[in-house]
């Protein structure tokens, strides 16, 4: 049962990392056709932003994780 | 799998001292970490010279940005913090590197590291709030509703679980995505694993320290914060 609840874990958390992380990336890329002089700048910062959006799924996927090898409610 | 001492990812060497319960692998592991970091520092700033040489070059590549972050942050004040911040740096950045290597594990890949590491942040912000504006720094909680002490409770609670949570998260999937790789294709696939695992690791270290600077600088009551 805790395995079908960490699949589903990871699964939204998959989920949301890419969607977030396609967000950024998508403003990132316009915004270096728009002005390709800042593109050191908004890669720095883009790769930062991403660093940061995934971390609710990293959380996510470590409770799932948590709930595989060592599940706090199975004796 | 032999990796960390030949333990499962998650798995430590436990040994119990006076009642208390040690992470014996995570406890050497920091210090081999600690041993480098200090060893790295020291030695490449043997002879400083105006036009630097490549050790020192090196070490001012790393000190470059942080400094410059700190400095477009903080101002002035941000001479006191620089070198906690720049140890915090270098402590993680060499913590996530030395898991790559193939017997060893990472101080970082223990929630107890990461989780000391965040509260130590958490600390220092209050700890430079009233070193620097004293009972105005406790009396800024409540303004400018009184109401706004329950935003910062719950400020000071998530800030520490995230950062901690964050490191501890990265560095743990890359190592049980490592040992996934070296079960499924055992001789030159996992090369590319471990090019992720330096991205990764510089990456997770440069926000932990981003994130540090943050936060201190906001405790620094400045009228433009």
């Amino acid at each position: 049962m805790s395995i079908f609840g960490s699949c589903l874990i990871l699964s939204f958390a998959a989920v949301g990392a890419a969607i977030g992380d396609a967000m950024v990336g998508k403003q990132t890329i316009e915004g270096m056709t728009r002005q390709p002089e800042a593109k050191n700048s908004l890669l720095i910062n883009m790769i930062i932003m991403v660093g940061l959006i995934e971390s609710m799924p990293i959380i996510g996927a470590v409770i799932a994780i948590l709930l595989i090898f060592a599940n706090p409610f199975l004796k | 799998m032999e990796h960390g001492g030949g333990h499962d990812v998650g798995a430590h060497k436990i040994g119990v001292f006076l009642g208390m319960t040690f992470h014996l692998d995570t406890l050497f592991m920091t210090w081999i970490t600690m041993a480098l970091v200090a060893l790295f520092v020291i030695g490449c700033t043997r002879r400083l010279a105006l036009v630097p040489g490549v050790a020192q070059n090196i070490v001012e590549m790393v000190l470059e940005p942080i400094m410059s972050q700190i400095e477009g942050v903080m101002g002035k004040k941000g001479e006191r913090v620089a070198p906690i911040i720049l140890t915090i740096f270098l402590f993680v950045l060499f913590s996530n590197y030395i898991g790559l290597i193939p017997q060893m594990v990472s101080p970082t890949a223990d929630i107890n590291t990461t989780a000391g590491l965040a509260l130590m942040v958490i600390l220092l912000v209050h700890i430079f709030g009233v070193m620097d504006s004293g009972t105005k720094y406790l009396k800024h909680f409540f303004t400018p509703h009184p109401l706004f002490v329950l935003l910062h409770i719950l400020e000071n609670c998530t800030r520490p679980l995230t950062m901690a949570f964050r490191l501890f998260g990265n560095i743990i999937s890359h190592e049980i995505l490592f040992m996934i790789m070296m079960i499924l294709a055992p001789f030159l696939a996992p090369i590319g694993v471990l090019f992720l695992g330096l991205f990764i690791g510089t990456i997770q270290a440069a926000i932990f320290t981003i994130l540090s600077i943050t936060y201190i600088a906001g405790a620094f009551l400045d009228e433009n914060h």
